[in-house]
């Protein structure tokens, strides 16, 4: 079953490409907890907490954990803002992230957002 | 009378007059060169003078009257960022500088109501906003030759015709798009003007520039760290301890290549000595934060320097917090006076570290003669005259993966870069501190342009007594605390001393005091709109009359403690006042519409039937 839902996934992931995530887009890993957890190692990595914080409440970056997005909140999105950036100055993504990867973000984000 | 009687008396005056005096004089013998020697009445850079004493000889308002303090009239400027600088007055004119997005205002103070004369706007690049650590703020800015000088987020220095409101020039010093930006008050001795980086979080390559006031180009440029060539250090390069001689030890006490992310951004404050030629300012914390990552001193981050304000050329360094763990910077002001030491006088600086202590170093030798705790720390049990170094508390180091509990102070320092003010008639020194430590856990984290190179995980809690803040009194000489005033939040508040004994500063929950310089007493309190964590300062309008006035809106660093009850939310008003809140026109002698027309005097309810 597990391998199975592993499978949906990268095919799922084979079927897109970064101009192909539209603000509508499902997240390809929702709800996967192996993929919220790949998720929280790289927002260590690639230095996130250090603009949204440890625990995403913010700092010198909004919160990840309230109901008020700049960028908009839905999976796409936020999947948008991780891999172009934006004009006030969080860094793109796509040259250093994975598809795979920006969206395994996307799901860590969600599942502290849901908490 | 008897004559004797006459005598008696005459000699119970003299003595009471004697007794008064005492009871007035200088409670350490402590005094100040206030070069330039502006003006009485104006206020013309961020700290008042070259020696960063935030001293007013202003005198009108007083103990008898300073109760009767009122708002005059107050300036909204509509940016919601921390407000952290002072205004500047410059003849009848008043001059005030946003926070990102960086806009400047004329006020005329000639008019009622001070309008505003013009406004520029510079537009700096909103990609700064996400690359400024700790808010997007503005910590001052400079008046010379006409110009009005300061730094905008996005690292550019420029300079604004103070008649026409219009760009004179604009210089790019750095590349924000990396991460480093500009947040620190220009400073400005004769043609030059100094301006330094931010960045300490962001694995930014720290600087201090001089520019030329006339036309913005760098006349010269030092690194903080690297080889000697870039950091100008030459032969006349003289540490006091032996630790920092050596040869590109701004280099060598890094892992290879690791200086050029290692930050060290001078950030803070600038001061001057004119007998020494020699300017004063502080460096930022090494970077990345992680200091497993980093062994060795990491030389010149959390250092103060000595450098000959013409060449640039380093005269001295001291390292306050070698190797830097817990991201304590040396950014704080270092202010500049002559105090009584072992039977002679000696120029010394004062410099409220991060780290919890308080020095007061030969400004001539950068020898250490006092370094005394002046809040709550316990990383470092003292500091070791003999050797300069800290003596750490080893249950303080930090551990990658592992918390370490309760290390105080936090990365905030027990004081941040909010200025003290020193008073030559007390001889003591004012600042507002924190009292607060943290569980610390590291985290490696690597080097991405742009990105922070931090790796902190942080919880901050309040230190001993519950107190967030307190407002102190410090005597420099002895190294301890004359009084201090605890306050609910931090105490992030820059302070004003006058020659009147009086005391300002402004607290973070929104109230700003007068207090007794010699005992504290508070004097007077008015609550106003957001929390003040700027600088206040003193002046004489058009009318002769002595005003007050500081900015408020919270923000800046203080926002690690946004989540405490009683922080305010952010605002953006400049408060002016007076005795009475009397001024050009307003109150009750405002009767008059801007338009010419004759104001309603109110009628008291129930009057018309009469």
């Amino acid at each position: 079953m597990r391998a199975l839902a592993a499978l949906m996934a990268i095919m799922a992931l084979a079927s897109f490409a970064f101009g192909q995530v539209t603000p509508d887009s499902v997240n390809p890993l929702q709800g996967s907890a192996e993929a919220a957890a790949a998720g929280k190692v790289l927002f260590g990595k690639m230095n996130c907490a250090g603009c949204h914080g440890y625990d995403l409440t913010g700092g010198m970056g909004p919160d990840l954990t309230d109901n008020s997005w700049l960028y908009g909140g839905k999976p796409g999105e936020i999947f948008h803002t991780i891999s172009e950036g934006t004009p006030r100055g969080m860094p793109s993504w796509k040259g250093q992230l994975t598809l795979e990867q920006i969206w395994q973000l996307v799901t860590f984000i969600q599942s502290k957002h849901a908490s | 009378m008897a004559l004797r009687e006459v005598l008696l008396g005459a000699s119970l005056i003299y003595a009471t007059v004697i007794s008064t005096a005492a009871e007035m004089g200088s409670v350490t013998g402590a005094t100040a060169n206030m070069a330039p020697g502006d003006e009485p009445g104006q206020w013309t850079r961020q700290a008042r003078d070259y020696a960063n004493t935030r001293y007013s000889p202003l005198t009108q308002i007083s103990h008898k009257n300073v109760a009767q303090l009122r708002i005059a009239w107050t300036f909204s400027d509509g940016q919601m960022y921390g407000h952290e600088g002072a205004p500047l007055v410059v003849g009848d004119t008043m001059y005030v500088v946003t926070p990102f997005p960086n806009i400047a205002y004329a006020l005329d103070l000639t008019k009622p109501g001070a309008p505003i004369k013009w406004v520029f706007q510079p537009n700096p690049d909103p990609r700064a906003i996400g690359e400024a650590c700790c808010d997007k703020v503005l910590r001052g800015w400079a008046y010379a030759d006409g110009k009005l000088i300061y730094n905008l987020l996005d690292d550019h220095t420029v300079a604004v015709d103070v008649q026409t409101g219009k760009e004179v020039w604009r210089v790019k010093l750095d590349e924000v798009a990396n991460g480093p930006t500009m947040t620190q008050a220009a400073f400005v001795v004769g043609n030059k003007v100094y301006v330094g980086n931010s960045g300490g979080e962001m694995g930014s390559t720290g600087w201090l520039a001089a520019l030329d006031v006339k036309d913005g180009h760098i006349i010269w440029k030092a690194q903080s760290n690297g080889p000697d060539q870039g950091a100008l250090i030459g032969p006349g390069f003289k540490p006091f301890y032996s630790w920092m001689v050596g040869k590109d030890l701004g280099e060598t006490s890094w892992p290879k290549d690791m200086w050029k992310q290692g930050a060290s951004s001078p950030w803070g404050w600038v001061s001057y000595d004119p007998d020494l030629n020699t300017i004063y300012y502080g460096t930022s914390n090494p970077g990345p934060r992680v200091p497993s990552q980093r062994p060795g001193l990491n030389l010149w981050s959390s250092a103060v320097f000595a450098r000959d304000a013409d060449t640039g050329m380093a005269k001295w360094a001291y390292q306050f917090t070698p190797h830097d763990e817990w991201d304590y910077d040396g950014i704080n002001e270092n202010v500049l006076i002559e105090i009584p030491w072992k039977g002679a006088r000696r120029k010394v600086l004062v410099h409220f570290d991060r780290n919890g202590f308080a020095y007061t170093i030969d400004r001539v030798s950068g020898e250490v003669l006092v370094a005394e705790p002046f809040g709550y720390e316990n990383w470092a049990n003292k500091i070791d005259l003999a050797t300069g170094m800290p003596v750490i508390n080893a249950d303080k180091h930090p551990i990658v993966e592992q918390k370490v509990e309760d290390i105080c102070p936090p990365d905030v320092g027990v004081k941040n870069w909010q200025p003290s003010a020193f008073s030559p008639r007390t001889g003591l020194l004012y600042a507002s501190i924190y009292n607060s430590c943290m569980d610390l856990t590291d985290h490696e984290v690597k080097y991405i342009p742009g990105a922070p190179y931090d790796g902190m995980e942080m919880e901050r809690h309040v230190g001993p007594g519950g107190n967030w803040g307190e407002f102190i009194a410090w005597d420099p000489v002895k190294g301890r605390k004359v009084w201090g005033i605890k306050e609910d939040l931090y105490g992030m508040s820059g302070v004003l001393t006058t020659a009147s004994d009086l005391v300002f500063y402004g607290t973070l929950d929104g109230w700003f005091r007068a207090v007794d310089a010699r005992s504290g007493k508070v004097l007077w309190s008015q609550k106003v709109g957001s929390g003040i964590m700027s600088q206040p300062i003193a002046f004489l309008g058009p009318d002769k009359r002595e005003y007050i006035a500081v900015y408020t809106g919270v923000g800046g660093g203080s926002a690690v403690i946004r989540h405490v009850k009683g922080y305010p939310p952010g605002g953006n008003t400049l408060y002016v006042f007076s005795v009475d809140g009397a001024g050009i026109g307003t109150g009750t002698t405002q009767l008059q519409t801007q338009a010419g027309a004759a104001a309603p005097v109110s009628t008291p309810p129930g009057a018309a039937h009469e």
